[in-house]
Protein backbone atom coordinates (compact mmCIF):
# COMPACT_ATOMS: atom_id res chain seq x y z
CA UNK A 1 0.00 0.00 0.00
CA UNK A 2 2.78 2.42 0.90
CA UNK A 3 4.35 1.70 -2.50
CA UNK A 4 1.13 2.65 -4.27
CA UNK A 5 0.72 5.88 -2.32
CA UNK A 6 4.35 6.57 -3.10
CA UNK A 7 3.79 6.08 -6.83
CA UNK A 8 0.74 8.34 -6.51
CA UNK A 9 2.92 10.97 -4.87
CA UNK A 10 5.40 10.88 -7.73
CA UNK A 11 2.55 11.29 -10.25
CA UNK A 12 1.25 14.15 -8.14
CA UNK A 13 4.68 15.75 -8.25
CA UNK A 14 4.78 15.83 -12.04
CA UNK A 15 1.21 17.17 -12.09
CA UNK A 16 2.16 19.85 -9.60
CA UNK A 17 5.18 21.01 -11.59
CA UNK A 18 2.97 21.36 -14.66
CA UNK A 19 0.05 22.94 -12.81
CA UNK A 20 2.02 25.49 -10.77
CA UNK A 21 2.96 27.41 -13.88
CA UNK A 22 -0.60 27.27 -15.16
CA UNK A 23 -2.02 28.30 -11.80
CA UNK A 24 0.11 31.43 -11.82
CA UNK A 25 -0.41 32.42 -15.44
CA UNK A 26 -4.12 31.56 -15.52
CA UNK A 27 -4.81 32.89 -12.03
CA UNK A 28 -2.64 35.99 -12.29
CA UNK A 29 -2.80 36.99 -15.88
CA UNK A 30 -6.05 35.44 -17.08
CA UNK A 31 -4.26 33.64 -19.87
CA UNK A 32 -5.18 30.10 -20.92
CA UNK A 33 -1.85 28.85 -22.17
CA UNK A 34 -2.41 25.82 -24.38
CA UNK A 35 1.31 25.76 -25.22
CA UNK A 36 2.19 25.02 -21.60
CA UNK A 37 2.23 21.26 -22.25
CA UNK A 38 4.71 21.81 -25.03
CA UNK A 39 7.10 23.36 -22.54
CA UNK A 40 7.02 19.94 -20.83
CA UNK A 41 7.71 18.32 -24.21
CA UNK A 42 10.59 20.72 -24.92
CA UNK A 43 11.99 20.10 -21.44
CA UNK A 44 11.95 16.38 -22.19
CA UNK A 45 13.66 16.91 -25.55
CA UNK A 46 16.29 19.11 -23.93
CA UNK A 47 17.10 16.13 -21.72
CA UNK A 48 17.38 13.83 -24.75
CA UNK A 49 19.36 16.22 -26.91
CA UNK A 50 21.71 17.49 -24.22
CA UNK A 51 22.82 13.88 -23.82
CA UNK A 52 23.20 13.25 -27.56
CA UNK A 53 24.63 16.60 -28.62
CA UNK A 54 26.47 17.78 -25.56
CA UNK A 55 27.09 14.55 -23.75
CA UNK A 56 25.65 16.09 -20.61
CA UNK A 57 24.53 14.08 -17.63
CA UNK A 58 20.85 13.80 -16.71
CA UNK A 59 21.28 16.13 -13.73
CA UNK A 60 22.56 18.97 -15.91
CA UNK A 61 19.44 18.72 -18.04
CA UNK A 62 17.37 20.11 -15.13
CA UNK A 63 18.79 23.66 -15.08
CA UNK A 64 19.32 23.59 -18.84
CA UNK A 65 15.68 22.63 -19.52
CA UNK A 66 14.52 25.30 -17.07
CA UNK A 67 16.51 27.99 -18.87
CA UNK A 68 15.54 26.89 -22.39
CA UNK A 69 11.81 26.64 -21.66
CA UNK A 70 11.81 29.83 -19.59
CA UNK A 71 13.37 31.69 -22.53
CA UNK A 72 10.85 30.21 -24.95
CA UNK A 73 8.07 31.20 -22.53
CA UNK A 74 9.49 34.72 -22.37
CA UNK A 75 9.48 34.94 -26.17
CA UNK A 76 5.89 33.67 -26.42
CA UNK A 77 4.78 36.24 -23.85
CA UNK A 78 6.63 39.10 -25.53
CA UNK A 79 5.55 38.29 -29.07
CA UNK A 80 1.99 37.00 -28.70
CA UNK A 81 0.41 36.97 -25.26
CA UNK A 82 1.31 40.55 -24.31
CA UNK A 83 -0.99 41.76 -27.08
CA UNK A 84 -3.91 39.66 -25.87
CA UNK A 85 -4.30 40.49 -22.17
CA UNK A 86 -7.92 40.60 -21.08
CA UNK A 87 -9.04 38.47 -24.03
CA UNK A 88 -9.28 35.00 -22.53
CA UNK A 89 -10.58 33.11 -25.56
CA UNK A 90 -8.11 34.77 -27.90
CA UNK A 91 -5.23 33.67 -25.69
CA UNK A 92 -6.60 30.12 -25.84
CA UNK A 93 -6.67 30.08 -29.64
CA UNK A 94 -3.36 31.87 -30.10
CA UNK A 95 -1.47 29.64 -27.67
CA UNK A 96 -3.07 26.56 -29.22
CA UNK A 97 -1.60 27.74 -32.51
CA UNK A 98 1.78 28.18 -30.87
CA UNK A 99 1.45 24.69 -29.45
CA UNK A 100 0.90 23.21 -32.92
CA UNK A 101 3.82 25.20 -34.30
CA UNK A 102 6.14 23.96 -31.56
CA UNK A 103 5.07 20.34 -32.01
CA UNK A 104 5.57 20.46 -35.77
CA UNK A 105 8.90 22.23 -35.42
CA UNK A 106 10.18 19.52 -33.08
CA UNK A 107 8.78 16.79 -35.30
CA UNK A 108 10.45 18.31 -38.38
CA UNK A 109 13.78 18.83 -36.72
CA UNK A 110 14.07 15.84 -34.42
CA UNK A 111 11.19 13.57 -35.17
CA UNK A 112 12.40 11.71 -38.21
CA UNK A 113 15.80 10.79 -39.47
CA UNK A 114 16.29 13.47 -42.07
CA UNK A 115 17.69 12.88 -45.56
CA UNK A 116 18.95 9.50 -44.58
CA UNK A 117 21.15 11.15 -42.01
CA UNK A 118 20.96 9.17 -38.85
CA UNK A 119 21.93 10.31 -35.43
CA UNK A 120 22.07 7.73 -32.74
CA UNK A 121 19.00 7.79 -30.55
CA UNK A 122 16.81 9.45 -33.16
CA UNK A 123 13.92 7.36 -34.33
CA UNK A 124 10.48 8.25 -35.62
CA UNK A 125 10.07 10.96 -33.03
CA UNK A 126 10.20 8.61 -30.09
CA UNK A 127 12.97 9.02 -27.60
CA UNK A 128 13.90 7.69 -24.27
CA UNK A 129 16.34 8.74 -21.62
CA UNK A 130 18.49 6.62 -19.38
CA UNK A 131 18.33 7.85 -15.84
CA UNK A 132 21.60 7.80 -13.92
CA UNK A 133 22.72 4.52 -12.37
CA UNK A 134 22.40 6.02 -8.92
CA UNK A 135 18.63 6.54 -9.30
CA UNK A 136 17.79 3.22 -10.92
CA UNK A 137 17.68 1.04 -7.86
CA UNK A 138 15.31 1.01 -4.95
CA UNK A 139 15.70 2.36 -1.47
CA UNK A 140 14.44 0.22 1.38
CA UNK A 141 12.61 1.55 4.37
CA UNK A 142 11.92 -1.46 6.58
CA UNK A 143 9.76 -3.76 4.43
CA UNK A 144 8.93 -1.22 1.75
CA UNK A 145 11.06 -0.79 -1.33
CA UNK A 146 10.82 2.65 -2.89
CA UNK A 147 11.96 3.37 -6.40
CA UNK A 148 14.93 5.74 -6.36
CA UNK A 149 13.93 7.71 -9.42
CA UNK A 150 10.42 8.37 -8.14
CA UNK A 151 11.93 9.53 -4.88
CA UNK A 152 14.12 11.91 -6.86
CA UNK A 153 11.07 13.35 -8.68
CA UNK A 154 9.33 13.98 -5.39
CA UNK A 155 12.38 15.70 -3.88
CA UNK A 156 12.91 17.92 -6.92
CA UNK A 157 9.24 18.90 -6.82
CA UNK A 158 9.34 19.73 -3.12
CA UNK A 159 12.41 21.88 -3.72
CA UNK A 160 10.86 23.75 -6.64
CA UNK A 161 7.54 24.21 -4.86
CA UNK A 162 9.46 25.71 -1.95
CA UNK A 163 11.32 28.02 -4.34
CA UNK A 164 8.00 29.10 -5.88
CA UNK A 165 6.45 29.71 -2.47
CA UNK A 166 9.49 31.68 -1.38
CA UNK A 167 9.43 33.79 -4.54
CA UNK A 168 5.74 34.56 -4.18
CA UNK A 169 5.49 35.13 -0.45
CA UNK A 170 8.92 36.23 0.71
CA UNK A 171 10.31 38.52 -1.99
CA UNK A 172 9.48 41.96 -3.34
CA UNK A 173 8.95 40.32 -6.73
CA UNK A 174 6.30 38.06 -5.18
CA UNK A 175 4.47 41.03 -3.69
CA UNK A 176 4.32 42.50 -7.19
CA UNK A 177 2.98 39.25 -8.67
CA UNK A 178 0.32 38.90 -5.98
CA UNK A 179 -0.63 42.57 -6.24
CA UNK A 180 -1.19 42.09 -9.98
CA UNK A 181 -3.31 38.98 -9.30
CA UNK A 182 -5.53 41.02 -6.98
CA UNK A 183 -5.72 44.37 -8.71
CA UNK A 184 -3.67 45.00 -11.85
CA UNK A 185 -4.73 48.64 -12.20
CA UNK A 186 -3.86 49.60 -8.66
CA UNK A 187 -0.60 47.65 -9.00
CA UNK A 188 0.34 49.76 -12.02
CA UNK A 189 -0.72 52.96 -10.29
CA UNK A 190 1.53 51.99 -7.38
CA UNK A 191 4.57 51.89 -9.64
CA UNK A 192 4.65 48.19 -10.50
CA UNK A 193 5.79 47.48 -14.05
CA UNK A 194 2.96 45.07 -14.80
CA UNK A 195 4.20 44.01 -18.25
CA UNK A 196 7.67 43.20 -17.04
CA UNK A 197 6.45 41.26 -14.00
CA UNK A 198 3.96 39.35 -16.15
CA UNK A 199 6.58 38.25 -18.65
CA UNK A 200 8.95 37.11 -15.89
CA UNK A 201 6.09 35.23 -14.21
CA UNK A 202 5.23 33.58 -17.49
CA UNK A 203 8.86 32.61 -18.06
CA UNK A 204 9.12 31.13 -14.57
CA UNK A 205 5.96 29.06 -15.07
CA UNK A 206 7.27 27.79 -18.40
CA UNK A 207 10.58 26.89 -16.77
CA UNK A 208 8.79 24.77 -14.14
CA UNK A 209 6.99 22.93 -16.93
CA UNK A 210 10.36 22.35 -18.58
CA UNK A 211 11.66 20.69 -15.41
CA UNK A 212 8.51 18.54 -15.33
CA UNK A 213 9.55 17.44 -18.83
CA UNK A 214 12.98 16.39 -17.59
CA UNK A 215 11.36 14.33 -14.85
CA UNK A 216 8.90 12.69 -17.28
CA UNK A 217 11.62 11.81 -19.76
CA UNK A 218 13.05 9.41 -17.19
CA UNK A 219 10.07 7.05 -17.20
CA UNK A 220 7.97 7.89 -20.24
CA UNK A 221 8.59 7.93 -23.96
CA UNK A 222 9.47 11.35 -25.30
CA UNK A 223 7.54 12.36 -28.44
CA UNK A 224 6.41 15.60 -30.05
CA UNK A 225 2.71 15.45 -29.04
CA UNK A 226 3.28 14.45 -25.43
CA UNK A 227 2.33 17.94 -24.24
CA UNK A 228 -1.22 17.84 -25.59
CA UNK A 229 -2.63 15.58 -22.87
CA UNK A 230 -0.43 17.14 -20.19
CA UNK A 231 -1.85 20.62 -20.60
CA UNK A 232 -5.30 19.11 -20.04
CA UNK A 233 -4.06 17.38 -16.89
CA UNK A 234 -2.57 20.64 -15.70
CA UNK A 235 -5.79 22.58 -16.19
CA UNK A 236 -7.78 19.85 -14.43
CA UNK A 237 -5.55 20.28 -11.39
CA UNK A 238 -5.88 24.07 -11.47
CA UNK A 239 -9.66 24.08 -11.92
CA UNK A 240 -10.26 21.36 -9.32
CA UNK A 241 -7.97 23.11 -6.86
CA UNK A 242 -9.47 26.54 -7.30
CA UNK A 243 -8.20 29.18 -9.68
CA UNK A 244 -5.75 31.62 -8.16
CA UNK A 245 -4.99 29.48 -5.13
CA UNK A 246 -1.45 28.09 -4.98
CA UNK A 247 -2.30 25.92 -1.97
CA UNK A 248 -5.34 24.62 -3.82
CA UNK A 249 -3.15 23.63 -6.72
CA UNK A 250 -0.76 21.75 -4.44
CA UNK A 251 -3.55 19.87 -2.64
CA UNK A 252 -5.48 19.08 -5.78
CA UNK A 253 -2.45 17.71 -7.62
CA UNK A 254 -1.86 15.48 -4.61
CA UNK A 255 -5.46 14.29 -4.68
CA UNK A 256 -5.64 13.59 -8.41
CA UNK A 257 -2.22 11.89 -8.47
CA UNK A 258 -3.20 9.55 -5.64
CA UNK A 259 -6.59 8.73 -7.18
CA UNK A 260 -4.79 7.89 -10.40
CA UNK A 261 -2.33 5.59 -8.64
CA UNK A 262 -4.94 3.84 -6.48
CA UNK A 263 -7.38 3.17 -9.31
CA UNK A 264 -4.55 2.08 -11.59
CA UNK A 265 -3.57 -0.51 -8.97
CA UNK A 266 -7.11 -1.88 -8.77
CA UNK A 267 -7.69 -1.91 -12.53
CA UNK A 268 -5.47 -0.24 -15.12
CA UNK A 269 -4.15 3.12 -16.30
CA UNK A 270 -6.95 3.79 -18.78
CA UNK A 271 -9.67 3.31 -16.18
CA UNK A 272 -7.64 5.40 -13.73
CA UNK A 273 -7.56 8.29 -16.15
CA UNK A 274 -11.31 8.00 -16.71
CA UNK A 275 -11.92 8.05 -12.96
CA UNK A 276 -9.76 11.17 -12.58
CA UNK A 277 -11.80 12.88 -15.30
CA UNK A 278 -15.02 11.84 -13.54
CA UNK A 279 -13.78 13.22 -10.24
CA UNK A 280 -12.86 16.55 -11.83
CA UNK A 281 -16.25 16.81 -13.56
CA UNK A 282 -17.91 16.08 -10.24
CA UNK A 283 -15.86 18.79 -8.54
CA UNK A 284 -16.78 21.33 -11.21
CA UNK A 285 -20.48 20.50 -10.83
CA UNK A 286 -20.51 20.51 -7.02
CA UNK A 287 -17.95 23.22 -6.31
CA UNK A 288 -17.53 25.40 -9.38
CA UNK A 289 -14.93 27.54 -7.64
CA UNK A 290 -12.75 24.54 -6.91
CA UNK A 291 -12.17 22.42 -3.83
CA UNK A 292 -9.69 24.61 -2.04
CA UNK A 293 -10.50 28.17 -3.02
CA UNK A 294 -10.43 29.73 0.41
CA UNK A 295 -11.09 33.24 -0.75
CA UNK A 296 -12.89 34.99 -3.52
CA UNK A 297 -10.65 36.47 -6.17
CA UNK B 1 3.33 71.30 -11.46
CA UNK B 2 0.65 69.53 -13.47
CA UNK B 3 -1.04 70.94 -16.53
CA UNK B 4 -3.49 69.25 -18.82
CA UNK B 5 -4.10 70.74 -22.22
CA UNK B 6 -7.27 69.96 -24.18
CA UNK B 7 -7.40 66.51 -22.55
CA UNK B 8 -9.95 64.12 -24.02
CA UNK B 9 -10.63 60.67 -22.68
CA UNK B 10 -12.67 57.80 -24.06
CA UNK B 11 -14.09 54.51 -22.82
CA UNK B 12 -14.72 52.43 -25.89
CA UNK B 13 -16.81 54.71 -28.05
CA UNK B 14 -18.04 57.08 -25.39
CA UNK B 15 -16.26 60.38 -25.20
CA UNK B 16 -16.05 61.04 -21.46
CA UNK B 17 -13.72 64.01 -21.02
CA UNK B 18 -14.03 66.79 -23.55
CA UNK B 19 -11.12 69.15 -23.73
CA UNK B 20 -10.06 69.58 -20.10
CA UNK B 21 -7.47 72.32 -19.60
CA UNK B 22 -6.37 72.71 -15.99
CA UNK B 23 -3.27 73.81 -14.14
CA UNK B 24 -2.38 72.46 -10.72
CA UNK B 25 0.13 74.79 -9.07
CA UNK B 26 2.96 73.44 -6.95
CA UNK B 27 2.22 73.44 -3.24
CA UNK B 28 -1.49 74.07 -3.66
CA UNK B 29 -4.67 72.11 -3.19
CA UNK B 30 -6.83 72.13 -6.31
CA UNK B 31 -10.33 70.70 -5.94
CA UNK B 32 -12.62 69.41 -8.63
CA UNK B 33 -16.30 69.44 -7.80
CA UNK B 34 -19.35 68.47 -9.75
CA UNK B 35 -22.29 66.10 -9.73
CA UNK B 36 -21.90 62.34 -9.97
CA UNK B 37 -21.05 60.92 -13.38
CA UNK B 38 -19.60 64.11 -14.81
CA UNK B 39 -16.13 62.65 -15.37
CA UNK B 40 -14.21 63.65 -12.24
CA UNK B 41 -12.96 60.15 -11.56
CA UNK B 42 -12.15 59.66 -15.24
CA UNK B 43 -10.05 62.80 -15.10
CA UNK B 44 -7.90 61.43 -12.27
CA UNK B 45 -7.67 58.03 -13.98
CA UNK B 46 -6.59 59.73 -17.21
CA UNK B 47 -3.80 61.54 -15.40
CA UNK B 48 -2.69 58.17 -14.02
CA UNK B 49 -2.93 56.52 -17.45
CA UNK B 50 -5.63 54.02 -16.51
CA UNK B 51 -8.21 54.84 -19.17
CA UNK B 52 -8.62 53.20 -22.56
CA UNK B 53 -7.55 56.11 -24.72
CA UNK B 54 -6.77 59.78 -24.27
CA UNK B 55 -5.75 62.65 -26.51
CA UNK B 56 -4.32 66.04 -25.63
CA UNK B 57 -1.40 66.75 -23.37
CA UNK B 58 -0.55 66.08 -19.74
CA UNK B 59 2.51 67.96 -18.53
CA UNK B 60 3.98 66.96 -15.18
CA UNK B 61 6.91 69.09 -14.05
CA UNK B 62 7.31 70.33 -17.63
CA UNK B 63 7.50 66.77 -18.98
CA UNK B 64 4.91 65.33 -21.34
CA UNK B 65 3.64 62.13 -19.72
CA UNK B 66 0.54 61.34 -21.77
CA UNK B 67 2.33 58.51 -23.60
CA UNK B 68 3.88 56.98 -20.45
CA UNK B 69 2.78 53.75 -18.81
CA UNK B 70 0.93 54.10 -15.48
CA UNK B 71 3.87 52.77 -13.47
CA UNK B 72 6.18 55.33 -15.07
CA UNK B 73 3.80 58.12 -14.10
CA UNK B 74 3.70 56.74 -10.55
CA UNK B 75 7.50 56.63 -10.44
CA UNK B 76 7.76 60.19 -11.69
CA UNK B 77 6.00 61.29 -8.49
CA UNK B 78 2.23 61.05 -8.91
CA UNK B 79 0.38 58.99 -6.32
CA UNK B 80 -3.24 57.94 -6.66
CA UNK B 81 -5.82 57.26 -3.95
CA UNK B 82 -8.77 55.88 -5.87
CA UNK B 83 -12.44 56.03 -5.12
CA UNK B 84 -13.44 53.00 -3.10
CA UNK B 85 -9.85 52.81 -1.77
CA UNK B 86 -8.94 49.57 -3.59
CA UNK B 87 -6.63 48.25 -0.96
CA UNK B 88 -5.82 44.55 -1.25
CA UNK B 89 -7.96 42.69 1.31
CA UNK B 90 -5.71 39.68 1.88
CA UNK B 91 -2.49 41.68 2.02
CA UNK B 92 -1.38 42.75 5.47
CA UNK B 93 -1.42 46.44 6.33
CA UNK B 94 2.36 46.44 5.91
CA UNK B 95 2.19 44.80 2.46
CA UNK B 96 -0.48 47.26 1.37
CA UNK B 97 1.62 50.22 2.42
CA UNK B 98 4.80 48.83 0.90
CA UNK B 99 2.99 48.24 -2.38
CA UNK B 100 3.12 51.99 -2.86
CA UNK B 101 6.87 52.00 -2.28
CA UNK B 102 7.44 50.36 -5.68
CA UNK B 103 7.02 53.86 -7.08
CA UNK B 104 9.85 55.30 -4.97
CA UNK B 105 12.73 56.58 -7.04
CA UNK B 106 15.38 55.68 -4.47
CA UNK B 107 14.22 52.07 -4.25
CA UNK B 108 13.73 52.16 -0.46
CA UNK B 109 11.02 49.87 0.81
CA UNK B 110 9.90 51.01 4.24
CA UNK B 111 6.85 52.32 6.03
CA UNK B 112 7.55 56.08 6.11
CA UNK B 113 7.87 57.80 9.47
CA UNK B 114 5.18 60.18 8.26
CA UNK B 115 2.67 57.31 8.09
CA UNK B 116 3.45 56.36 11.69
CA UNK B 117 2.81 59.93 12.73
CA UNK B 118 -0.43 60.44 10.79
CA UNK B 119 -1.96 57.00 11.24
CA UNK B 120 -0.76 55.43 14.50
CA UNK B 121 -3.48 52.80 14.28
CA UNK B 122 -2.03 51.39 11.05
CA UNK B 123 1.49 51.15 12.43
CA UNK B 124 0.20 49.35 15.52
CA UNK B 125 -1.57 46.82 13.30
CA UNK B 126 0.94 46.20 10.54
CA UNK B 127 0.31 42.45 10.40
CA UNK B 128 -3.49 42.66 10.23
CA UNK B 129 -5.16 41.82 6.92
CA UNK B 130 -6.24 44.99 5.10
CA UNK B 131 -9.71 43.53 4.51
CA UNK B 132 -10.40 43.38 8.26
CA UNK B 133 -10.10 47.16 8.68
CA UNK B 134 -13.12 49.46 8.79
CA UNK B 135 -13.92 51.67 5.81
CA UNK B 136 -12.27 54.68 7.39
CA UNK B 137 -9.17 52.73 8.33
CA UNK B 138 -8.98 51.38 4.79
CA UNK B 139 -9.10 54.95 3.52
CA UNK B 140 -6.20 55.82 5.80
CA UNK B 141 -4.40 52.76 4.48
CA UNK B 142 -4.94 53.89 0.88
CA UNK B 143 -3.47 57.29 1.74
CA UNK B 144 -0.57 55.63 3.55
CA UNK B 145 0.09 53.50 0.47
CA UNK B 146 0.23 56.64 -1.66
CA UNK B 147 2.60 58.33 0.82
CA UNK B 148 4.94 55.34 0.77
CA UNK B 149 5.81 56.40 -2.78
CA UNK B 150 7.18 59.70 -1.46
CA UNK B 151 5.12 61.56 -4.10
CA UNK B 152 5.23 65.13 -5.30
CA UNK B 153 1.57 65.20 -6.29
CA UNK B 154 -1.24 63.18 -4.77
CA UNK B 155 -4.57 62.53 -6.51
CA UNK B 156 -7.40 61.96 -4.04
CA UNK B 157 -10.76 60.72 -5.28
CA UNK B 158 -13.56 61.44 -2.80
CA UNK B 159 -11.54 60.42 0.25
CA UNK B 160 -14.49 61.01 2.56
CA UNK B 161 -17.12 59.08 0.68
CA UNK B 162 -18.89 56.40 2.70
CA UNK B 163 -16.87 56.88 5.87
CA UNK B 164 -18.03 57.27 9.44
CA UNK B 165 -18.12 60.97 10.49
CA UNK B 166 -15.47 60.59 13.20
CA UNK B 167 -12.91 59.47 10.61
CA UNK B 168 -13.95 62.09 8.06
CA UNK B 169 -12.52 64.70 10.39
CA UNK B 170 -9.27 62.77 10.77
CA UNK B 171 -8.86 62.47 7.04
CA UNK B 172 -9.64 66.13 6.46
CA UNK B 173 -6.96 67.00 9.00
CA UNK B 174 -4.48 64.73 7.27
CA UNK B 175 -5.08 66.32 3.87
CA UNK B 176 -4.72 69.73 5.45
CA UNK B 177 -1.43 68.83 7.10
CA UNK B 178 0.00 67.08 4.05
CA UNK B 179 -0.42 70.29 2.11
CA UNK B 180 0.12 73.06 4.64
CA UNK B 181 2.91 71.50 6.69
CA UNK B 182 4.62 69.21 4.22
CA UNK B 183 4.01 71.15 1.03
CA UNK B 184 2.54 68.23 -0.89
CA UNK B 185 0.59 69.27 -3.97
CA UNK B 186 -2.95 67.86 -3.94
CA UNK B 187 -5.53 67.35 -6.66
CA UNK B 188 -8.76 66.54 -4.85
CA UNK B 189 -12.11 65.33 -6.14
CA UNK B 190 -14.67 66.14 -3.47
CA UNK B 191 -18.41 66.62 -3.00
CA UNK B 192 -18.32 68.39 0.33
CA UNK B 193 -18.30 72.12 -0.45
CA UNK B 194 -17.50 73.15 3.11
CA UNK B 195 -14.29 71.11 3.04
CA UNK B 196 -13.42 72.31 -0.46
CA UNK B 197 -13.66 75.93 0.69
CA UNK B 198 -11.59 75.16 3.77
CA UNK B 199 -8.74 73.28 2.19
CA UNK B 200 -8.40 74.40 -1.43
CA UNK B 201 -6.50 77.18 -3.05
CA UNK B 202 -8.29 76.73 -6.35
CA UNK B 203 -11.34 74.90 -7.57
CA UNK B 204 -12.81 73.77 -10.86
CA UNK B 205 -16.36 72.65 -11.57
CA UNK B 206 -16.92 69.76 -13.94
CA UNK B 207 -20.12 69.21 -15.85
CA UNK B 208 -20.71 66.62 -18.58
CA UNK B 209 -17.00 66.05 -19.12
CA UNK B 210 -16.09 69.74 -19.35
CA UNK B 211 -14.74 72.27 -16.86
CA UNK B 212 -17.38 75.00 -16.72
CA UNK B 213 -16.03 77.26 -13.94
CA UNK B 214 -12.53 77.66 -12.52
CA UNK B 215 -11.17 80.04 -9.95
CA UNK B 216 -9.59 80.67 -6.58
CA UNK B 217 -11.47 79.12 -3.72
CA UNK B 218 -12.66 82.53 -2.47
CA UNK B 219 -14.64 82.78 -5.68
CA UNK B 220 -16.57 79.58 -5.01
CA UNK B 221 -19.88 81.35 -4.35
CA UNK B 222 -23.16 79.85 -3.20
CA UNK B 223 -24.52 80.73 -6.60
CA UNK B 224 -21.97 78.51 -8.37
CA UNK B 225 -22.61 75.73 -5.89
CA UNK B 226 -26.35 75.99 -6.37
CA UNK B 227 -26.13 76.08 -10.14
CA UNK B 228 -23.69 73.23 -10.65
CA UNK B 229 -23.97 71.01 -7.61
CA UNK B 230 -27.55 71.05 -6.39
CA UNK B 231 -29.36 67.87 -7.33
Amino acid sequence: MVEVLFIGLSLSSILLLIALGLAITYGAMGVINMAHGDMVMIGAYVTVMSKIWLGLDFYFAIPLAFIVTALIGLLIERIVIRRLYGRLLDTLLATWGISILLQQAVRLELGLSFFGLHIEGLGPGLQKVDVPEFLRGTISFGDTELNGYRMFIILVTIALTFVTWFLLYRTAFGVQVRAIIRNPEMAAASGIDVKRVNSLTFAFGSGLAGVAGVMMSGFKTVFPDMGATLVVDGFMVVVAGGVGSIYGTILSSGLLGEINALVALASNDIIARAVVFAVVILVIILKPKGLFSFKER
Amino acid sequence: MLATGDLNSYYGRSHILQGITLRVEKGEVTSIIGRNGTGKTTFLRSIMGLTDRTSGSILFEEREISASEPHERARSGIAYVPQGREIIPDFSVRENILMGAFARRDGKREVPALVAELFPYLVENLERAGGLLSGGQQQQLAIARALAADPKLILLDEPNEGIQPSIVEVIEQVIFRLNRELGLTVLLVEQNVRFVREVSHRFAVMEKGKLVVQGESGELSDEIVHKHLAV
